[in-house]
Formats: C-alpha cells, sequence, structure tokens
C-alpha cells in the first residue's frame, strides 16, 4: 500500500550459488562450512602464476536455470572482468559476464496481491565467481578474511524494474526459489547465503512513466526481511521528496537491529569497474546437445505442478500452493493420495501436522505415505479421535511402527464396543443422580456433561460421536 | 592526449597505488607521452572495423565437478603476512569504501 | 655437468649479476633435487636457470620486483614439472626486469645485468639474466618468458637462440602473468638442438590453463631442413633505410647462406608493421594493470609501513613496492580500461592486432613458408641510453612485437658480430609450425658462425 500519490518501482538482483561439489574455475571443494581458508589452492587463492578453468557443470546448472526462467540461452558468451579491490576479493577483480552474457530475455510469474498474476521480467542469466567472506567483529580494529567461498559458482539473475510494491517483492523472490529448487540449480537457503539478494528502489509520483532516481539497498538477508527493508527506503524516499529534497543515487544498507537503512558508512568513489573481456578464458560456448537435455532435466515447475494439482485432486488452489513449496512435499501428498485416500484429508494433515514436524527436523517428511494414508483411515473410520490421530502421528515420526498398533499401544483406540460404552454410561448415571433427575426433568444440555463424565471414566477412549446415543437410550427419552 | 595531474591522482586511487605528490607533474607528463604515442592506431585505416584477434583455443575446456584441489605445497598460514586461527587478517577497513559489491559486513 | 662444474661455472658468472638466487642456495636446490629417483629423460642431468617471474618450488619467485620480495611459491609451473620429469636440474632463478616489463633487465628491483661481453651494456630484456647466463655459458639452457619479445631480444643482444612459442603452445599455468594475451614461456639454449629438446618437454596440452592448445608438445626436427624451393620472405618493413649497418650487413650475409641453401627469398610486406609498438603498448599495460591487481599485501607478500587501515595497506604495499616503469604501466593500463576509454583505446587496439595477424596471415597464405627478419634494430645499447623517455625504450622491440601480436612461433639465431657485439637474426613461422621454424634455424645455424664479424 503505497502513501497516498506515490508509487514504488524496484527492481531485484539476485545471486545464487550453483549445486556443484567443486568451484567454479578450481577444483576445490564448494562444500558449505569448513574451517576457513581450508578449501583453498592457488587458483582461489589469486597466488601469482594461477589460472582459470571453467567448471562444466556448473554451466549446465545454470543453463537449466534460464531454460526453467525462460530465457534466451546464447550458445556463446564471454567471460569479463570486473575490476575492484576488496580484502576478500584475491585477484584484485572478479571473473564474471559483462557485455554477453549467458542468457537474457526470459521472464517469471508471481502472484501479486495487489495486481494477481504478474510476469516479472528476467532481463539476463550470467555466471560468475563468489568472493570470500570478511568478517569485520572478530579480531579487534583488524579484519580477518576467509577464502573458502571465494571462486564458488553463482548465477546472477536480474530483473527489470518491474515490482511495485515491498511485498511483490518478496513474493517474486518466494517464486524464483521455488523454481531453482526445483530445477535442482541452487538450494536456495538465505540463511546459508546460498541465495543474496540486492534491490533497486525508486518512487514516482502515481501517473508518472519517467522513473524516479534510485538506490541500492544491500545487507537484506531473509526473504522476511526483504519486505521491511524495501518499505522502510521507499518510505525514506517519500519523506525526502515530500519534504522538497531530491533523491541521491547511493548504496543503503539495511540495518535489522536498528530497523532502519543508512547511507554506505564511507564516501563511495565512482564505481569505475574497467570491465574486459577475460584474457584467460576463451568464449564460452554451450553445446548445442546441452540445451535438449537440460530442458529434459527440469521436472514439472511449481506453477503447472500447482494447477495440476487442484484440478486432478479438486484441492483449493491456496492448498495446492502450500503443497507444492518443495518438489517432496508436492510428490509426498501425491504418494498419500495414491495409498488410498482422499486429497482434501491428505492435504489437511500435510498442511498441519507433516510440515510443522518436517520444519523441527530441517525439511525431513518423517512419517511415510502409507503409514499417513492408514493413520488418516483410521481417523476419518472413528477408530481414533482427532486428537488422539495427533498424538499417533508423533509417535510414527519419531520412531516409525504401523499405525493401528501404535494406537493400540498407547491405548488410543476408541472403543464403540457396546457393551462396553453402556457400562460406561450407566457408571456414569449411577455416580450423578441428582444431574440425572435433572436432565430428565427437562435440562437437555446436561447431556454434554455426561459425555464428559464417560469420556472420563472412559479415559478418552469411548468414542464421543457414539456415546450420546447410549446415553439417550439409557436416560430414557 | 594530455593528461593533467588531477586526473592521474584520479588513476592511482582506482589502481590503488599511491603516488607522491612531488612525482605528479613528471608522471603526468610521461602518461601523456605515452598515451599521445599510442593513440595513433586510431588515424589507421581499416581499424574501426578490423574484426579483433584473440590467439588461444576457440572455446574454454570444461572441467568435471570434481573435488581435486590444485597442488599447493603450502597453505595460507605460511603465506600470510599476518594470520590469525585461520583467517588472513588486515588492518580495519577505516575509509576504505566497501568494494561494490562485497557482502557488507558479513558478521 | 657435474654439481661443482655447475657451481664453478655459475660462480664466475656471478659479475654479470644474471643469477638472483645466492649460491648456496643453488648449491642445496639441486642437492635437493638429486635426491629424487635417478634422472631419466630426455634432458637427464641438463641444469637450466629459470626467470625469475616462473614459480618454482625451489627458491624465491620475486618477478625482479619488492613487492615479491622473498615470496616462495607452493607450486611448480607446468613447465617445471615437466623439465624435472625429463631429469632437468632448476639451478635457480635468473634476474629480470619487473614482472617482465622492460627491454634491458634495468628495471629489476634487484639491480641490472651486465651483458656478457661489455659490463657497459644491457644484456636486453626482460629475460636479461637468462640470456647472459646462456651465454656466459654458465648452464646450457634457460627459460625465459615473453609478451613483447623478452626472449628474442635479450637473445640477440647476448648471442644465443632464443625460441617464442606460439601462444598457446606451452602451459601458462605458473607464469606470473604480466599481458595474458601475449605472455609464453620461451626458452633459451646454447644451440637450437638444445633450445628445441627443451621446447618439446614443457610444450603441450594443459588441463591448468584454458588458453593452452590441445595438442602434443612440439617435436623437434632431428636434422637441418633442407631449404631446396624454401620460399622465405624478407618483409620490408623490418629492413628500413635507417637499419643499423651492422645489422643490416649480418642478416644480408645470412640471407646469403641461406640462399645457398637452396631457399628463394622473396620480398614481402607487412603494412602495419609500424603500429605494432603503439598496438601492444596499449594491450600489454592493460591486461598488466588488471593482472597486477592481486598484489596488494593482503596473503603473500610484504607488507610495507604500517598501515592504519586497508587503503594505506594497498596504497603503500602497491606504491612502494612496484617499481617506477610497473607503476607507469600500470596506471597507463588503468587508465585506458576506464570508463569512455575502453572503446578507444583497447578496443581499438584489439583490432589493430586483427589488421597485424591478418598482414601474416596474406604472406603465408600466398606461398610463404617462412619470414626472416633481424631480431633487434640494434645491437645490445649501453644501460641509461633509453631510461628518460619510456617510448625510446619500447622501440627496442619494434621487431619482435609482431609475433606476440599476432600470436607466431618464432625464434632467433646468433647471425655474427659487429663491433664485437652479437646479432640476431629472426625466424617467423605459420602458428604451431615451431618444427619447420627449428628444421630451418638449423640449417642456418649450420652455416653461420655467430662470432662472426659482419
Amino acid at each position: 500500500m503505497n502513501a497516498a500519490g506515490w508509487e514504488t518501482v524496484i527492481g531485484l538482483e539476485t545471486h545464487v550459488q550453483l549445486l556443484t561439489r567443486s568451484k567454479m574455475f578450481c577444483g576445490c571443494s564448494s562444500a558449505f562450512g569448513a574451517p576457513p581458508n581450508t578449501n583453498v589452492c592457488p587458483v582461489c587463492l589469486g597466488l601469482p602464476g594461477a589460472l582459470p578453468i571453467v567448471n562444466g557443470r556448473a554451466i549446465r546448472l545454470a543453463v537449466r536455470a534460464a531454460l526453467a526462467l525462460g530465457c534466451r540461452v546464447h550458445a556463446r558468451s564471454i567471460f569479463a572482468r570486473k575490476n575492484y579491490f576488496y580484502p576478500d576479493l584475491p585477484k584484485g577483480y572478479q571473473i564474471s559476464q559483462y557485455e554477453e552474457p549467458l542468457a537474457t530475455e526470459g521472464g517469471l510469474e508471481f502472484t501479486s496481491a495487489e495486481r494477481g498474476a504478474v510476469r516479472a521480467t528476467i532481463a539476463r542469466l550470467h555466471v560468475e565467481e563468489d568472493a570470500g567472506k570478511s568478517l569485520h567483529d572478530r579480531v579487534p580494529r583488524a579484519t580477518a578474511v576467509d577464502l573458502n567461498r571465494s571462486g564458488v559458482p553463482l548465477a546472477e539473475i536480474v530483473t527489470g524494474p518491474d515490482f511495485r510494491s515491498p511485498q511483490e517483492a518478496r513474493a517474486y523472490l518466494l517464486a524464483l526459489k521455488e523454481v531453482l529448487q526445483y530445477a535442482e540449480v541452487s538450494d536456495c537457503d538465505m540463511e546459508k547465503g546460498s541465495l543474496r539478494v540486492d534491490a533497486n528502489v525508486s518512487v514516482r509520483r502515481a501517473g508518472e512513466t519517467a522513473l524516479g532516481t534510485k538506490t541500492e539497498v544491500k545487507n537484506i538477508n531473509s526473504f522476511a526481511f526483504v519486505e521491511k527493508a524495501l518499505t522502510l527506503e521507499r518510505e525514506r524516499q517519500i519523506s525526502v521528496l515530500e519534504s522538497g529534497g531530491t533523491i541521491v543515487q547511493q548504496t543503503m544498507l539495511f540495518d535489522a537491529r536498528a530497523n532502519t537503512v543508512r547511507p554506505q558508512r564511507t564516501k563511495e568513489e565512482s564505481k569505475d569497474y574497467r570491465y574486459f573481456p577475460e584474457p584467460d578464458l576463451p568464449p564460452l560456448e554451450v553445446p548445442e546437445t546441452w540445451l535438449g537435455e537440460e530442458r529434459t532435466a527440469i521436472p514439472e515447475l511449481p506453477a503447472a505442478k500447482r494447477e495440476r494439482l487442484a484440478t486432478r485432486y479438486g484441492i483449493p488452489a491456496q492448498d495446492a500452493g502450500v503443497l507444492v513449496q518443495t518438489p517432496a512435499v508436492a510428490d509426498y501428498f501425491e504418494a498419500v493420495v495414491a495409498a488410498g485416500v482422499e486429497a482434501k484429508p491428505a492435504a489437511n494433515w500435510i498442511m498441519g501436522e507433516v510440515l510443522a514436524d518436517a520444519k523441527q527436523h530441517d525439511g525431513a517428511l518423517r512419517v511415510p505415505p502409507p503409514a499417513l494414508a492408514q493413520l488418516i483411515a483410521l481417523v476419518k473410520g472413528g477408530t481414533v479421535s482427532t486428537q488422539a490421530g495427533k498424538r499417533v502421528f508423533e509417535v510414527l515420526a519419531e520412531r516409525g511402527g504401523e499405525p493401528r498398533a501404535v494406537a493400540e499401544s498407547l491405548g488410543l483406540v476408541q472403543v464403540a464396543d457396546a457393551g462396553a460404552l453402556t457400562s460406561w454410561v450407566d457408571q456414569a448415571l449411577a455416580s450423578h443422580p441428582s444431574e440425572m433427575d435433572r436432565y430428565r426433568a427437562g435440562e437437555t444440555k446436561l447431556l454434554a456433561f455426561f459425555v464428559g463424565q464417560v469420556m472420563k471414566l472412559s479415559k478418552g477412549k469411548a468414542d464421543p460421536k457414539l456415546v450420546p446415543e447410549v446415553l439417550k437410550q439409557r436416560l430414557g427419552g | 592526449m594530455s593528461v593533467s595531474k588531477d586526473e592521474v591522482l584520479k588513476i592511482a586511487q582506482l589502481a590503488e597505488l599511491h603516488v607522491d605528490d612531488a612525482a605528479l607533474p613528471v608522471l603526468a607528463q610521461q602518461m601523456s607521452r605515452i598515451l599521445d604515442y599510442v593513440a595513433q592506431i586510431a588515424t589507421v585505416a581499416g581499424s574501426e572495423s578490423a574484426p579483433p584477434f584473440i590467439p588461444g583455443p576457440v572455446s574454454a575446456p570444461f572441467r568435471a565437478d570434481e573435488v581435486r584441489p590444485a597442488p599447493l605445497a603450502f597453505g595460507p598460514k605460511d603465506l600470510a603476512p599476518a594470520f590469525r586461527d585461520g583467517f588472513f587478517l588486515v588492518p580495519r577497513l577505516g575509509q576504505f569504501a566497501a568494494g561494490a559489491d562485497a557482502a557488507v559486513d558479513d558478521e | 655437468m657435474s654439481e661443482g662444474a655447475l657451481l664453478d661455472r655459475l660462480a664466475q658468472a656471478g659479475p654479470l649479476h644474471a643469477l638472483l638466487t645466492p649460491l648456496d642456495e643453488v648449491r642445496s636446490g639441486v642437492a635437493a633435487q638429486a635426491t629424487r629417483p635417478p634422472a631419466q629423460g630426455v634432458l637427464a642431468g641438463v641444469p637450466l636457470v629459470v626467470k625469475d617471474n616462473i614459480c618454482t618450488l625451489e627458491y624465491t619467485t620475486s618477478c625482479g620486483s619488492r613487492i615479491l620480495e622473498g615470496y616462495r611459491s607452493p607450486f611448480d609451473a607446468t613447465a617445471i614439472v615437466r623439465l624435472k620429469a625429463a631429469g632437468a636440474v632448476i639451478a635457480g632463478k635468473s634476474n629480470c626486469d619487473e614482472f617482465a616489463m622492460g627491454s634491458s633487465t634495468e628495471h629489476s628491483a634487484y639491480g641490472r645485468t651486465n651483458h656478457p661481453l661489455d659490463p657497459a651494456r644491457v644484456p636486453g630484456g626482460s629475460s636479461g639474466g637468462s640470456a647472459a647466463l646462456v651465454a656466459a655459458r654458465a648452464v646450457p639452457a634457460a627459460l625465459g618468458s615473453e609478451t613483447g619479445g623478452s626472449v628474442r631480444q635479450p637473445a640477440a643482444f647476448c648471442g644465443v637462440v632464443g625460441i617464442k612459442p606460439t601462444y598457446g603452445r606451452v602451459s601458462r599455468y605458473g607464469l606470473v602473468a604480466f599481458g595474458s594475451s601475449l605472455d609464453q614461456i620461451g626458452v633459451f639454449g646454447d644451440t637450437v638442438t638444445q633450445a628445441g629438446r627443451v621446447l618439446s618437454v614443457i610444450s603441450g596440452r594443459d588441463p591448468f590453463d584454458s588458453t593452452c592448445a590441445d595438442r602434443d608438445p612440439v617435436v623437434p626436427p632431428e636434422r637441418p631442413r633442407d631449404l631446396k624451393d624454401v620460399v622465405i620472405g624478407i618483409p620490408g618493413e623490418y629492413f628500413p633505410a635507417d637499419l643499423d649497418r651492422g645489422v643490416r650487413r649480418a642478416c644480408e650475409r645470412a640471407m646469403e647462406r641461406l640462399r645457398a641453401l637452396g631457399a628463394t627469398l622473396r620480398d614481402v610486406s607487412l603494412p602495419h608493421t609500424k603500429y605494432a609498438i603503439p598496438t601492444y603498448y596499449i594491450i600489454a599495460p592493460a591486461e598488466a594493470s588488471s593482472n597486477l591487481a592481486r598484489y596488494d599485501g593482503v596473503r603473500y607478500g610484504p607488507r610495507f609501513g604500517d598501515p592504519v587501515d586497508v587503503r594505506a595497506l594497498y596504497r603503500n604495499t602497491r606504491g612502494q613496492g612496484f617499481g617506477p616503469e610497473v607503476r607507469r604501466r600500470v596506471l597507463v593500463g588503468t587508465y585506458v580500461l576506464s570508463s569512455g576509454y575502453y572503446e578507444a583505446y583497447y578496443g581499438r587496439a584489439q583490432r589493430m592486432r586483427g589488421l597485424i595477424a591478418q598482414d601474416f596471415d596474406r604472406v603465408f597464405g600466398d606461398g610463404i613458408d617462412l619470414l626472416f627478419t633481424p631480431a633487434t634494430p640494434t645491437p645490445a645499447f649501453r644501460a641509461g641510453e633509453n631510461m628518460a623517455d619510456p617510448v625510446a625504450m619500447y622501440l627496442a622491440d619494434i621487431f619482435t612485437v609482431t609475433a606476440n601480436l599476432a600470436g607466431l612461433p618464432a625464434m632467433t639465431i646468433p647471425i655474427g658480430r659487429v663491433q664485437g657485439l652479437p646479432i640476431g637474426g629472426q625466424l617467423i613461422a605459420p602458428a604451431f609450425e615451431e618444427a619447420r621454424m627449428l628444421g630451418t634455424a638449423l640449417a642456418l645455424e649450420a652455416v653461420v658462425t655467430g662470432t662472426e664479424e659482419a
């Protein structure tokens, strides 16, 4: 929702780490979490005499990403040096792509709360290497540098100025993450840094067509912060303009703790990267065969899967949206239904219990589909109550087993046996003669009280659906 | 092509290379001389549109995605002028502009 | 050569100031290499010195610069790995112009090297140390590097054989980069055969260098080539009217000998030759300015002063660690790549390079087998002679730079003396025709006497 009369324009630049074993230009491991400066070699250390060699799989994954995002993949593209100085940039330049990138002209659909289905334009996707990490607070008055991340393969994905609100920016990013995870190109984990985003933000008066001066917003470390940071910057810009000021083109840093955006601490000298084609690498040629192979490697993507699940299983679009969050969850849903339960209960259980459990266990779907199907059937058939079912689920998740056996061992199987029910009912009635009288005198709402007593006596085992009937019978009337 | 002292200073800053104030005039003069000299190629007929020549293979060869680090007889600890707890150490950033695309304040 | 004899000869060559490695370090370095399994291979027991800008596990690799003073490389260049596998012994690092930028070795931070025959003169550069040590017969062969003639020019000045391979013929992995699209490791030898043998060992495909051609190593010819009916081109641009008369005499004598061997000599033209130097002095500094950005005091090498912050670290290290010629080239290179100038300078120079390469293509495609030219416009000049005007020094490479720009193989052999100073005759061949070039050089070597006054 914009301040009255203002329109926000946002473009996003996303860096995703490609799912390779080794780095972009050398054979070092690209795994996260190793002790500092242990995944290094002459190449990623920028030692004198070292030279880059292209990781073929990184290019394949980038091609796959480009195809999944509807881009035109260029058979020939050029690596370029982006020259600047920083302690975690060992060569004093980053090998990237500039005038002739791997892919251009793609798009990605996402759902905007305000505008419905929107197609973001993907201006370009190119490959490059990551820099290392600088840690500013580890040693007083010094910066500690770890080059494990130096040389890790990245794809940079740049949109046009397509988003009209911070919410839209976030929605796009979630859609992007889905597609790239589905295509197994990247795990897009903002916490681990395998997905990073910088935003360009400007505002203009509603109805204006020219773009306002934009600022770049950096240091956004989670999806939630995306909305926060962009909202803050938009508000800042509107406030400046409304008080008669002008927007300075600069880099703004989001500070999560202080909940502000502030200009980058130091005075920016003009960023002249002196791009030129990388003389240590001949042109990047993508073999024709890769296009077909990588297209085939792209599974059914989230948007299509959402459609299909909603249509085929007759579940609401919103539910389908939740279920396609990851391919694993979507496959799980289909497996549970295939094991013989109705789609809606399956969807409910998955959106509820299963995903809650998965969240606590690093995404693991711990109860196998057949077991969940059986459990759902038990609840539907009244063998266990819904409450009891949740307890059974917990045990199944923790220790496995067969749902009915687990229910029995926990004593949760509901008793529907007429004799047992009658016995409990009689006991309850016998213990509460005055209430019985009052009921017979017309206080029919006391039925609930008796149901409660029966449940207590049976330690919850009585089937609550059958108890009222038996009570009415025994109360006579 | 005349290069002024100011321009030399700006270029030296881009190249992160300290140049004494006293040395600036001579440097400006030498650079002007060199740039004048090399600029003559702009006069060559056909040089605007001739296809560039870049030697070497036609396309970049690909490496298999295996973890196989290039030989390194000894590591960062033995190379670094300042090293502690596994990290290269540099003095504080101070006035240094964060590298344009450097992730800011990683920790 | 025994270890003792080697050290004696290196010691004898001491006054040349060509060897950067102290002799006691050479002694222990050589001894350590000798403890490996018995030397087999084509270069068994052959000692070589290696230019200081090529990475070796033994000794330091300082590129003639203070910014890498004391730097020990944790890996061997591919060329070094191959030399060792062929039984060769690395006998120390030789002096050179700082980061290979220069044509006289006067720009070394460790002092200049003397010409082997006249200490008042330069041995050429940038690989002056290697050239001088081979000329002094301290070692039979040596490695150097070329970006704009830095093997052939000092080889010619010092009177030894010098080879620049086709671009991509020898892996650049471990050659400290100066001008990446021009750099090649080159070879010095006391004879064509010796130099050819070293080339055969170090050349060939390498998975560590993406610009290295996917080809087998050079197979040097065993015999001189029969030059009957071979057509050798003589480009007029390399014999200008004001060419040093001694150089001209030596070349004309060599050409007579080539004719006597049955070759046909034909006048040809490479019209863009005069633009080679300005083209080179855009491309090489531009690439150098980027290649040298890694020298920042962060991960290796010394730090200068006591930097209070990162900016000071960079600016002090680079301001004090680099010498004046390197600083100049880094600044020129940064300038020509900077915003607004790229197309006019670097962009245009790449196209100019295309025109120069086309000159050669046209001539080679027109029945010319290879080219013969003087290697340098003059014999070795005096120390200090070309230091005042940077451009004056550049012109020393006027006959060598074209082959670097066109990526072609070229070599020089001694063809005579002028007032006691060596003169080199240059052969330039089509791409990857090193065998043809070496065969022709063998034939010429057999009929000229390098020490004979022209």
